[in-house]
């Protein structure tokens, strides 16, 4: 059986910024034992499957080991192929995920995901400044740490402890600081304890970073840039209780894959 | 600029098996950058480029982060993409590479490296069974340490410590031991220091491995299965200094990437 298979550079318009996904489009289901195959061989951070269910579709997300419970590039990654390349010039998708509804509408080139809020709250764990290998003016916490340096090279130059990050409580470390022409705040995110040293181009992070930041800066739209080796770039919005994480992408790759079936 | 992307289970008759590679057919050259970005979004344990020079080809290897100086499975896969859709039938090619002149001959459906061997003494370092977990019957020593077992089960179960392991001197560790059922040795082969707890299927370790067993079985043609998570198979032939090393290859995917002119 051949199958199509793209390869979406998410949170960039950048040739290989961003966060790479992997995006098949499906008729119906596989079984879950080829899909997980599927995202092991292409070896990206995930693959997306998705197929049609009436207007919408009903969408899932696999790491190359597990299926995973949410995902922002991947998700962006599937509606960027829906309204590029199967209905063009669709701007309203959702899709139905172990997460609930998600919805993303495209404006231009502006994809936009609505997501939760995870609003973090001030933690003492002197044992994450030892693991990042510099100590943050702030720390706080919600499903992931926090961590708020001063300044932009403060969080560039971090070369975090991976084996201590992993030996922490909670999983990942967001590490964040004030940015500069134009750009609100920057972040990095690093998850060992999930087989993510660094993330490149992380859209959920903003429902963690988005209420401190709109808080301490007083505004409810934020740029922000995730200043990994690769970028990621985010137009963001608070509303009342979600985060709209707005992003570009771009298509790195597109192909056929033949699986048995 | 649109280029072909192809995407090959190396050592292996088996789709998500083996050792995968990406291989990119190119008529002439691209700078060396562009080549490291490709293989850092393909994500891959190597990604091949070539382009026609003499009467052959220039080949080379990037894994994610760096040129490498020699690759057996993306050899394998740059062969078995030429003899499948580029020039249909050919039976022998050459590849000028960063390890000199390497050959392909096509054998039916098996492709087979011309490798030279590598240099083997006994060795007595207990470190090593150390952080196998268990003492080996035999060690030797060459590029990397090879670790002699009594049987399958013994090297099927092995979890090394790979924190351990990467603070050995040498490469990386193979392990190996008899086989049964019309195969003439098993192996694993673990290289934390070079970023690979476990290579799933390892076209060199045969140059080290064929000697050993060459000697202790008596015969010169052997079969090797590498016990992997994904299996890879070998059919090997001792030849002087030279091993030859064959396998087979499968596609999963062919599709085109998008570069920057």
């Amino acid at each position: 059986m051949e199958l199509p298979l793209y390869r979406i550079d998410a949170f960039t318009d950048r040739m290989f910024g961003g966060n790479p996904a992997g995006v098949v489009p499906l008729s119906r289901w596989l079984p879950d034992a080829t899909m997980q195959a599927i995202g092991a061989e292409n070896n990206q951070a995930e693959t997306a499957f998705f197929v049609p269910d009436g207007e919408g579709f009903k969408l899932r997300w696999f790491t190359p080991t597990v299926e995973a419970d949410l995902c922002g590039h991947a998700t962006l990654g599937s509606a960027y192929v829906i309204s590029e390349f199967m209905q063009p010039g669709r701007t309203n998708m959702w899709f139905d995920t172990r997460s609930g509804r998600l919805t993303v509408t495209r404006e231009g080139d502006l994809f936009t995901l609505d997501l939760p809020l995870r609003p973090a709250s001030p933690v003492e764990e002197p044992a994450v400044g030892a693991a990042l290998g510099a100590h943050p003016r702030e720390l706080l916490a919600s499903v992931s740490y926090l961590a708020v340096f001063d300044t932009w090279d403060d969080v560039a130059r971090l070369k975090p402890d991976l084996a201590a990050v992993a030996a922490l409580k909670l999983d990942g470390v967001f590490v964040t600081a004030p940015g500069r022409d134009g750009i609100d705040y920057v972040a990095r995110y690093f998850a060992p304890g999930a087989g993510i040293p660094e993330d490149p181009a992380t859209g959920s992070s903003h429902c963690i970073l988005m209420p401190y930041w709109a808080k301490r800066l007083g505004r409810k739209r934020l740029r922000a840039r995730q200043i990994s080796q690769r970028v990621g770039d985010f137009d963001c919005e608070l509303t009342a209780d979600r985060v709209k994480i707005g992003g570009r992408a771009i298509c790195n790759m597109r192909g056929s894959i033949f699986v048995d079936g | 600029m649109e280029l072909p992307l192809y995407q090959i289970d190396a050592f292996t008759n088996k789709l998500f098996a083996g050792n995968a590679a990406g291989v990119v057919p190119l008529k002439a050259p691209l700078p060396d950058a562009t080549m490291q970005s490709i293989a850092l979004e393909n994500n891959l344990p190597e990604t091949a480029f070539f382009y026609p020079e003499g009467e052959g080809y220039r080949l080379r290897w990037f894994s994610p982060s760096v040129e490498i100086n020699l690759c057996g499975h993306a050899t394998v896969a740059t062969a078995f993409v030429i003899t499948e859709y580029l020039e249909r039938g050919k039976r022998a090619m050459s590849f000028e590479t960063r390890s000199g002149r390497l050959g392909v001959e096509v054998k039916g459906d098996v492709f087979v490296l011309d490798f030279p061997t590598r240099q083997i003494k006994a060795a007595n370092a207990p470190q090593v069974g150390k952080v196998m977990g268990k003492q080996p019957a035999e060690l030797i020593e060459s590029y990397s340490w090879l670790a002699v077992y009594d049987s399958w089960e013994d090297v099927a179960s092995l979890k090394p410590d790979f924190a351990a392991m990467s603070k050995l001197a040498l490469f990386g560790v193979i392990a190996t031991a008899p086989g049964r059922d019309g195969i003439d040795y098993v192996c694993r082969f673990f290289a934390p220091k070079a970023g690979i707890n476990e290579d799933p299927a390892t076209g060199s370790a045969q140059c080290v491995l064929m000697p050993y067993w060459a000697q202790r079985v008596g015969r010169k043609r052997l079969i090797s299965r590498q016990i992997s998570s994904r299996i890879g198979d070998f059919d090997c032939e001792l030849a002087g200094d030279r091993v030859k090393i064959g396998g087979r290859a499968v596609c999963y995917m062919k599709g085109s990437i998008a570069v920057a002119d």
